[in-house]
């Protein structure tokens, strides 16, 4: 668990912040130059803080009253940059092995070879950064940071860099690895879409100041408002791939499935799944007589509504965000609890590999 | 022929202390000017600077002063040694470096530059110290910029004059160095031996600037697949 309460002035820009994130995914979002990185930094030991302090797991890894500051090498934090940051001189192996050669042997959790192996990066050890693709590149970041056997993984924007089927399979190996290792993380966005996707809770920052600290689907007009990055929200889920007809092929999500166009993959593939929340349709009775192939039934959890703008999270087994106008809700009679249908197009449907 | 040689050598010598000096200092005054924000940076950036700007006579002048009998390393060395540097080869290779100095810090400074920095704190959020991270990441990134700056120093060592005669003199054998000694035989009228060095020195030149053209060029290349700072 970490706790931290923050403050740092620079000219044009004070941050002012505090919060206790637990050991599940914690997004920290909002939009550019609101203060986000400069926070991830004071956390990780890059910059140092004005005043306040940082705890991890009950140690203090930084207090102005106490007068203690940890430098980055003593806090035991990994951090994912943005484009990776790898060192471009060294090849993947040794990119990996450089943070775990310089901890105690007693300390070595995680073995960077298996780590390698985890993320698919086997085949690619003896590559320099140069000739790695951008989600290659993420991933050798993320398994450099995790050799480590950090007690905080920090992620900065992983994603900003890469391709939209890039950033749904770094998302995946995101949440695989916090499922395998059970390492909290706190990742860094200005894009909803990414942290409704990964993160358990959000902390919304808007001028250097906390704005909100909810569940993700909950902070997303909050985020409007704060000028977030929610015209394109995209569902994003995990599926394998099920049977295929000449056109279809159907994926499995959870405990649902839905059509899709015909797949070039195998029965059994695991593929990341983005759906686009105004590409959803909301029913309030079953539709009979429809071209979309996609009519999933399930219930409203919560409906948001501001300035026009609504999104309602429907449980259909898996939970799916839409998005709707206010002219639409009110004349369907939708609020929490209602029993609604899911309609889209097996063509709405982007399916990325895993 | 044989006093060439020697001439030659001696020549070599110099630079080549001068080299190593300046190497550490320079390359802690452009670690210090790229990665450090401190009061007086402008300050130390003009002073690194200045030997660029005066006349290498006027360099000399300053060394003499400093290392002769009323200056404090002409005390102390004068007390450790029964003699102060003026006029010995040592002299004349505190001169080069002084005056090569300025060149070096400039090419170690766009080598540095050249680096990311985020690579830098990357590798010390991975564990590594302040050392360790410049020798496994900041100085293998930059190498080729540093032995560039490195030749750079090495060739205006070797072609130092100016404050090199005024603080170490011309004495055959001990102080003169092929641009003294060229100096020495176009005032005596030899002129096949001063043409004689004169081409050893265009020789050891052209040489030095074209490794050093090279490295300049490679590393340029490098930094830009690398999203660096060309150098």
């Amino acid at each position: 668990m970490i706790s931290f309460d923050l403050r740092l002035d620079r000219p044009g820009f004070s941050l002012d912040v505090a919060g206790e994130f637990d050991g599940g995914i914690t997004a920290v979002f909002g939009p550019s130059g609101t203060g986000k990185t400069s926070l991830l930094n004071c956390i990780a030991g890059s910059v140092r803080p004005t005043s306040g302090f940082v705890e991890l797991n009950g140690k203090t890894l930084y207090s102005s009253d106490k007068k203690v500051s940890l430098p980055p090498a003593k806090r035991r934090i990994g951090t994912v940059y943005q484009d990776g940051a790898l060192f471009p001189h060294l090849d993947v192996r040794r990119n990996i092995e450089f943070g775990w050669k310089l901890i105690d042997e007693s300390e070595r959790r995680l073995n960077p070879l298996e780590l390698a192996e985890f993320l698919g990066l086997s085949g690619l050890l003896d590559r320099k950064p140069d000739a790695l693709s951008g989600g290659e590149r993420q991933r050798v970041a993320i398994a450099r940071a995790l050799a480590t056997s950090p007690a905080l993984l920090l992620l900065d924007e992983p994603l900003a860099s890469l391709d939209i089927a890039r950033r749904g399979s770094i998302l995946n190996y995101l949440k695989r690895v916090h499922a395998e290792f059970d390492i909290p993380m706190v990742y860094v966005s200005h894009s909803i879409t990414e942290v409704v996707s990964i993160a358990s809770r959000a902390m919304l920052l808007r001028d250097g100041k906390v704005a909100g600290f909810d569940r993700p689907s909950a902070l997303l007009l909050g985020a409007a408002a704060a000028g977030g990055d929610i015209d394109n929200l995209e569902n994003i889920l995990d599926g394998v791939i099920g049977d295929s007809t000449d056109q279809l092929t159907n994926i499995r999500i959870g405990k649902v499935e839905i059509s899709t166009r015909h797949q070039n993959k195998n029965q059994g593939e695991n593929v990341v799944v983005s759906v686009g929340a105004n590409q959803i349709i909301l029913a309030a009775e079953l539709p009979t007589r429809l071209s979309a192939r996609n009519i999933l039934k399930g219930r409203v959890t919560e409906v948001w509504s501001q300035h026009g703008k609504v999104f309602a999270e429907v449980d259909v087994g898996q939970k799916f965000i839409v998005e709707l106008t206010e002219n639409a809700l009110n004349e369907l009679g939708i609020s929490q609890g209602s029993e609604v249908y899911l309609v889209f197009k097996s063509s709405s449907v982007d399916v990325f590999d895993a | 022929m044989n006093s060439d040689i020697s001439i030659v050598a001696l020549s070599l010598q110099i630079a080549l202390v001068a080299t190593a000096v300046t190497l550490p200092i320079g390359m802690f005054v452009a670690w210090l000017l790229v990665r450090k924000q401190f009061r007086g940076k402008f300050v130390l950036d003009v002073i690194v600077s200045l030997p660029l700007a005066l006349p290498p006579v006027v360099v000399g002048y300053a060394l003499l002063w400093v290392v002769g009998t009323n200056g404090w390393i002409g005390q102390l060395s004068e007390s450790l040694f029964g003699s102060t540097l003026a006029f010995t080869w040592i002299a004349a290779a505190l001169a080069a470096a002084i005056v090569s100095l300025p060149l070096v810090v400039r090419s170690f400074t766009a080598a540095l530059a050249g680096v990311d920095p985020r690579l830098e704190s990357a590798a010390r959020g991975l564990g590594a110290g302040s050392v360790r991270t410049f020798l496994t990441i900041t100085l293998p990134l930059a190498y080729r910029g540093v032995i560039a700056g490195v030749m750079l120093g090495f060739v205006r060592a070797l072609s130092e004059f100016g404050a090199t005669i005024v603080v170490a003199g011309n004495i055959p054998g001990r102080t003169q160095t092929v641009p003294s000694a060229i100096f020495t035989r176009i005032s005596s009228g030899d002129t096949d031996a001063a043409w004689r060095l004169a081409l050893v020195s265009v020789v050891l030149g052209v040489l030095a600037l074209v490794i050093h053209n090279w490295l300049v060029r490679r590393s340029s290349n490098n930094s830009d697949s690398s999203n660096g700072r060309a150098l």
